[in-house]
């Protein structure tokens, strides 16, 4: 008995012994650089002081009263917002009409997933080419079609200038959504579309009634995680308007950059991002139990 | 909510923060001798330049050669002590990498031993990079490459060494006084020497001499504004020339003018045109002055200006401007200096240079300093010693050989290189001034504006100023108000001043008005 007790125990130990390198390491790059972040946004680090002193929630105060940090998480709400409705929107349509047998399609879909795996910072760049206003192509094509030549400045003009990014977001990303949900269509049994065929019911009341409830909690997933990517965007912005005119497009990871990493403000950057944190983890949970009731009352 | 009116109140806050942004955000009122005692050196300078052309080759070949108990000679001997020691150097990535990498660093290595390790970095980066560096306590570098304008920042962070024991110990002193008076003036703060100079960056007017020249220009010039055709030398007169030929060549799709104007260094721009309007940046009391009249004036200026430069100039940066000259395509530009290096064909048949465009304005180009008699010393470059390396005479023996007379008379050469004529003897070199027909005319223009030149404002947290005031600019591009433009960058860098401290700051501007003289305000 005693000697069955004490080999569970190394077994045990054993257990904890093969967890522990991983659970360390997880400590050393998660749990540490959080902490200290939070050390450090309680303190004045710049490029001036090395050793920073305590200066309480100064960092914290200062970034509500700053103007720029507030238009930026206007920006960044305002971005995320259209560019994962139209991304959805998009997608769905797109899923929706390649579910069927379509001629093709094993070569449309690869193609069509093409956008996702190239890097943001490389479609930033390609789409500030073909924004350009003299030599970039959408210009000339619109040319063609007005008969005159097409002088439109689309990545400084106040009014062209969020159309841009959200073409080229969307043009990365909507495949995205579209590979999720039509995953999540394939997934649906097909017999219960035929059941509600024989009962009469229409494309809609069939879209609304069986496919869309179905399709949700694949659907709650991917909003989640294009939200998520959208908030914290960096590489298109900074590509295509590096924030500009302005602060109009500016960000709020293309802020804290340049409040850390161009004029090195560490202190009140932690505290920035602190607060990003903080409203990415209040969102997700908020979303996360609608959607987790939704799909309870749906069932 | 059903998921219709999710995906439906989705949509509808998106619209209307797209409305929102559009009416409620309005462009927010908001881019180069051997040691005297080294026997038959190789010329590594005109080996490269022999990638170019003859000319050049025979012109550098024949550059000045070593002098015996000059800075270099004796950066050498220094440098030998440390032989078998790794060097690690910053230096801005691309083109500016390519002197240390085919020349200097193999060059030094061959004389002293000393290994370089040329460290590439984005330009942006040079500066976020030694402070992390040094206040981890890391020792990572051993030379830092640095603007001018941040050598408050980082001589305040700890970040630099002093090097005038050094310099008193090794440097030749005749040397010290090769070095042209205004760039002598940046090497220090608050008493201390804290860089080597190593770039005489400065704006020059390059101008179509052929379109000046032209009768029918001449008389045509001449009927509508009563005056000569000229190469302007104010603002107003530069608008009146650039309006002339845009409207002659327009549909040629030729332009009187162009700046680049992206968001990044722009602000040079409006530094220049302010000051050389009577403007001033801060009050006695330390208030920014960006946003007075001649401020609002400045800018406003310059947003009309561009309406006479190619469409999109707003987006156009150095390169987009590079492009449209070296076509033919523009009258005028204020730009750095390599473009009138590059006009002449210098150096472009290198594969470093196979990117820029074959030149079709050879022989045609004439130079001046900017409108107002005054061009902005934009930017430059300064070698210094991180205080956190262990090697830091050697280090220090590499930055005194490399700015020496003898190897940046050569460097200065390099086609391919961007470091640009700053000292005496440059300016006065022979063989520069055969580097192509009207080379001696070109040096004497950035003599001038050397002498001329507005120093860019290098107070502590100058990147942050440039960036505000940057911000402002291009918002005022996009058709932002100027005025609500200029108050909110004013507001901003009234921040700055407060954040890192008003009385700090007062002196430090006292100080760098001082230092500079008229090189800070005409």
């Amino acid at each position: 008995m005693l000697a069955s007790i004490r080999a569970l125990s190394d077994k045990r130990k054993g257990k904890y012994a093969l967890v522990a390198p991983a659970t360390v390491m997880i400590l050393a790059i998660v749990l540490f650089p959080l902490l200290y972040a939070i050390v450090v946004s309680f303190q004045n680090i710049d490029a001036r002081t090395a050793v920073g002193t305590f200066v309480g929630l100064k960092n914290y105060l200062d970034a509500f009263r700053d103007a720029r940090f507030l238009n930026a998480l206007g920006n960044t709400l305002f971005f995320t917002g259209v560019a994962v409705t139209f991304e959805l929107l998009l997608g769905f349509i797109l899923a929706q009409t390649l579910i069927g047998h379509l001629p093709g399609k094993r070569f449309i879909v690869p193609i069509l997933m093409l956008p996702v795996v190239i890097a943001p910072l490389i479609v930033g760049y390609t789409w500030r080419m073909l924004w350009d206003t003299q030599y970039g192509p959408i210009n000339q094509v619109l040319g063609w079609f007005a008969g005159r030549p097409i002088e439109l400045v689309w990545l400084a003009n106040p009014v062209t200038v969020w159309p841009a990014i959200f073409i080229t977001e969307i043009w990365q990303w909507t495949p995205f959504m579209f590979l999720v949900l039509l995953a999540g269509l394939t997934a649906i049994n097909p017999e219960y579309r035929e059941a509600a065929e024989i009962d009469g019911a229409s494309s809609w009341q069939t879209l609304r009634y069986i496919t869309l409830p179905l399709i949700w909690p694949v659907m709650a997933v991917a909003i989640l995680f294009r939200a998520l990517d959208a908030f914290k965007v960096f590489d298109i912005v900074f590509a295509l308007t590096n924030g500009g005119p302005g602060t109009m497009t500016e960000t709020i990871s293309l802020y804290a950059y340049s409040v850390g990493f161009r004029n090195f403000r560490i202190s009140y950057m932690a505290a920035l991002t602190l607060i990003l944190i903080a409203i990415v983890s209040v969102a997700i949970t908020f979303l996360w139990r609608r959607m987790s009731a939704n799909q309870e009352r749906m069932a | 909510m059903n998921a219709k009116k999710r995906i439906f109140a989705f949509s509808v806050v998106g619209a209307i923060a797209m409305v929102a942004s559009a009416c409620a955000a309005p462009p927010a009122p908001a881019a180069p001798a051997p040691a005297a005692e080294a026997t038959a050196p190789p010329n590594p300078v005109g080996e490269l330049a022999g990638q170019a052309k003859e000319v050049a080759a025979s012109a550098v070949m024949t550059a000045m050669p070593p002098k015996a108990g000059g800075s270099a000679a004796r950066a050498i001997e220094l440098a030998k002590k440390y032989a078998g020691t790794t060097l690690n150097v910053t230096w801005e990535a691309g083109l500016q990498s390519q002197d240390p990498l085919l020349f200097s660093a193999p060059e030094f290595e061959r004389l002293t031993g000393v290994k370089i390790n040329v460290i590439e970095t984005p330009f942006t980066e040079l500066f976020s990079k030694a402070v992390a560096d040094h206040q981890a306590g890391g020792g990572a570098y051993d030379v830092l490459n640095y603007a001018p304008t941040w050598l408050a920042d980082l001589a305040d962070g700890g970040v630099l060494e002093p090097l005038d024991a050094y310099i008193e110990q090794y440097m030749n002193k005749d040397d010290l006084n090769d070095l042209h008076p205004t760039y002598a003036k940046y090497q220090q703060w608050k008493g201390k020497t804290y860089g080597l100079w190593d770039d005489g960056d400065v704006f020059v007017m390059y101008y179509r001499r052929d379109w000046f020249e032209d009768d029918k220009n001449k008389a045509d010039f001449k009927a509508s504004y009563n005056r000569e055709l000229t190469p302007p030398k104010t603002w107003q007169e530069w608008d009146e020339v650039c309006s002339f030929f845009t409207e002659r060549g327009k549909a040629n799709n030729e332009y009187g003018c162009a700046i680049q104007r992206t968001a990044g260094n722009t602000y040079l721009w409006f530094y220049e045109q302010f000051r050389s309007n009577g403007g001033r940046f801060f009050d006695e009391d330390m208030r920014a002055t960006i946003n007075s009249d001649i401020g609002v004036k400045t800018l406003t200026d310059m947003v009309n200006a561009n309406k006479n430069m190619p469409p999109g100039v707003e987006k156009w940066g150095f390169v987009e401007v590079l492009q449209a000259w070296m076509d033919g395509k523009l009258g005028m530009i204020i730009t750095w200096p390599p473009i009138g290096r590059w006009s002449e064909g210098y150096g472009l048949e290198s594969k470093q240079l196979e990117w820029v465009p074959k030149t079709k304005v050879a022989g045609k180009v004439g130079y001046a300093v900017s409108p107002g008699g005054h061009s902005e010393l934009a930017v430059g470059f300064m070698l210094g010693v991180s205080s956190n390396s262990k090697n830091k005479e050697a280090a220090y023996a590499f930055i005194q050989w490399l700015t020496s007379p003898e190897i940046s008379g050569q460097r200065v050469k390099i086609p391919f290189a961007l470091r640009d004529p700053y000292r005496m003897s440059h300016f006065n070199d022979p063989d520069y001034a055969k580097l192509w027909p009207n080379a001696a005319e070109y040096l004497k223009v950035l003599q001038e504006g050397a002498a001329t030149g507005l120093a860019d404002l290098g107070i502590p947290g100058a990147r942050e100023y440039e960036e505000a005031l940057d911000r402002a600019i291009t918002a005022a591009y996009s058709g932002g108000d100027p005025k609500t433009a200029l108050d909110k960058a004013a507001e901003e860098w009234n921040a700055i001043t407060e954040r890192i401290g008003v009385e700090s700051q007062k002196a430090a501007y006292a100080d760098w008005q001082a230092r500079l003289g008229a090189n800070a305000y005409p």
